[in-house]
């Protein structure tokens, strides 16, 4: 489903990146994060969408980012759990991981910023909800833009899954 | 930044390791009587730390959300047919069943269906209650609000592996000797309505939601800014959002979980959105008798914060041995203070450096 699709005509959409890229390439190494592949894919998906973008830092900082997830990050949560219920130790790394918000520090403090800081999991179509709540954000005042992030791990019951992200910079479109 | 329109509180419902209903909560959280003890729920015998705030015979969390659900509906007074046009905004920890969780707990309570699923660490509720605020600006006559967390084995672990458990067994929120926070069970669930909805069905609402702000710290996956900044942003939008000044404020419910980073953090941006005013406006965190609910740690504390206004007595601030000098603050310690002005904030903030604050009139 694409962006403009789904908006109802009051969302601008200033970028947008979707992963896995085309053509294809290994998802950069996130420092600090192990196991899984969501952090990574968070913050890829947002290089993609911000890099090579002019950055107004007064527009940065009254930036929202929205994170939309289902599944969340199913591989380090598995792990967990298999390790708890095996009795055995966590190492520390997996409770700053664990929290869909932790990456989201990461990419903030990364690209600056300081606007309101939401995580969705869909009620229903996963854009239309982040699109929905992108629109709220915007209208309550806090934010200018709004970074959104939506992204699955490959699910592995499932044939030929795939990790995927979405990134999309939307901002109010203007009045005309 | 569009008009804000009023917002009543209607209806609560609460669960925590303090007893279920509004009257232990309270109760608990003026004399400062922790429901900190050992972990039975599950094995904690390989954790550093064994305590949490756990309540007994507890049922599954969606048991338990349906029940707050239904005390907030019935404390409103909600008739079948105004819950079929009641949406339901839930903060719950991420999973992928999160989506059918929501949708039966809105048909059991009768409500109009699952509107939003916030999963955002221990932001979670308060974002959901500054989205019902919008969305009764927008037009709706009311949204339901519920947030649920049962301390359970693999987040009790996780935070027992990043060494943020308490040592000493007792959340020290501000307190010079803190050594960290305690997990507690937190389910609740608040009813917020327009003004004008409330009074059509003859019912005038005893607080009101007069303001809220979000910010991020943009600063570290885990550790708060030093400075607080995004934190003061939260607090500066909520209190522009209800048109006060600081001097109006008549207390703070923080986030201080007991930590030292955090704790020391929040008192910066109290300092920097509050002025002079951060020094002499009563503040407690009530995280140090019911702990940390996670997801739903800021719906319990605005449920708190309400029911202390309501009472006209300010919760006090348990397990504290003394000032600590990176938190200059007016910490209600010894016995509960009188209200004195009928505003109040609620902070929280969570992992990657989210920040919300909600402003409450006792009306």
């Amino acid at each position: 489903m694409s962006a403009t699709a789904t908006t109802s005509g009051r969302l601008a959409v200033l970028a947008e990146y979707r992963w896995p890229e085309q053509p294809a390439r290994e998802l950069p190494v996130l420092p600090g994060y192990v196991l899984s592949s969501f952090s990574p894919l968070v913050a890829a998906a947002a290089e993609g969408c911000l890099a090579g973008r002019p950055a107004d830092p007064a527009v940065l900082e009254r930036t929202a980012v929205l994170l939309v997830t289902a599944g969340n990050d199913a591989v380090s949560a598995d792990h967990v759990r298999d390790r708890v219920a095996a009795g055995r130790r966590l190492g520390p790394l997996l409770f700053f991981q664990i929290a869909p918000n932790s990456v989201v520090g990461q990419l903030t403090a990364r690209w600056g910023l300081a606007g309101p800081v939401v995580a969705l999991s869909p009620v229903g179509d996963p854009l239309a909800d982040g699109l929905a709540e992108a629109e709220l954000l915007l209208e309550d005042g806090d934010a200018e833009q709004v970074l959104l992030i939506l992204v699955e791990q490959a699910d592995s019951a499932v044939p030929d899954s795939i990790d995927r992200a979405h990134a999309l910079l939307l901002t109010e479109r203007p009045i005309s | 930044m569009a008009e804000v329109q009023p917002v009543g509180i209607t209806g609560l419902g609460v669960l925590s390791a303090l007893g279920r209903g509004s009257e232990p909560q309270l109760a608990a959280a003026l004399s400062g009587t922790a429901a900190f003890g050992p972990v039975r729920r599950f094995d904690v015998s390989g954790r550093r730390v064994g305590l949490a705030a756990t309540l007994d015979r507890v049922a599954s969390l969606s048991d338990e959300l349906a029940d707050v659900v239904e005390q907030a509906c019935q404390d409103a007074g909600l008739t079948a047919s105004q819950r079929a046009e009641t949406p339901l905004l839930l903060a719950v920890h991420g999973q992928p069943d999160a989506g059918a969780q929501a949708a039966r707990l809105a048909e059991r309570a009768g409500l109009a269906g699952a509107c939003r699923i916030y999963i955002g660490a221990c932001v979670s509720a308060s974002s959901a209650v500054a989205d019902a605020a919008l969305l009764i600006r927008r037009g709706a006559d009311r949204v339901l609000v519920a947030a649920g967390y049962l301390v359970e084995s693999d987040q009790f672990a996780l935070f027992d592996a990043g060494q943020a458990l308490a040592t000493d067994g007792v959340v020290r929120p501000f307190s010079a000797g803190r050594t960290g926070l305690l997990l507690g069970d937190a389910v609740a669930a608040v009813l917020l309505e327009s003004e004008a909805a409330a009074a059509a069905r003859g019912r005038r609402p005893a607080t009101r939601l007069l303001g809220w702000g979000r910010a991020g710290d943009a600063y570290h996956p885990c550790q708060p800014a030093p400075d607080g900044g995004g934190l003061a942003r939260a607090i500066e939008a909520a209190l522009r959002r209800a048109g006060l000044a600081p001097e109006s404020l008549g207390y703070v419910n923080a986030n201080a979980t007991g930590t030292q980073l955090s704790d020391a953090a929040e008192a910066a941006a109290l300092r920097t959105a509050l002025g002079a005013v951060a020094g002499r406006v009563p503040i407690s965190s009530t995280k140090a008798v019911h702990g940390h609910g996670l997801e739903a740690s800021g719906l319990l504390e605005l449920v708190l914060t309400v029911l202390s206004l309501q009472a006209g007595k300010l919760p006090v601030n348990a397990g504290y041995l003394g000032p600590d000098p990176s938190c200059p603050l007016d910490v209600i310690v010894g016995s509960p203070r009188p209200v004195a002005s009928p505003y109040a904030l609620s902070l929280n903030s969570a992992f990657g450096g989210a920040n919300t604050a909600l402003l409450v009139q006792a009306a």
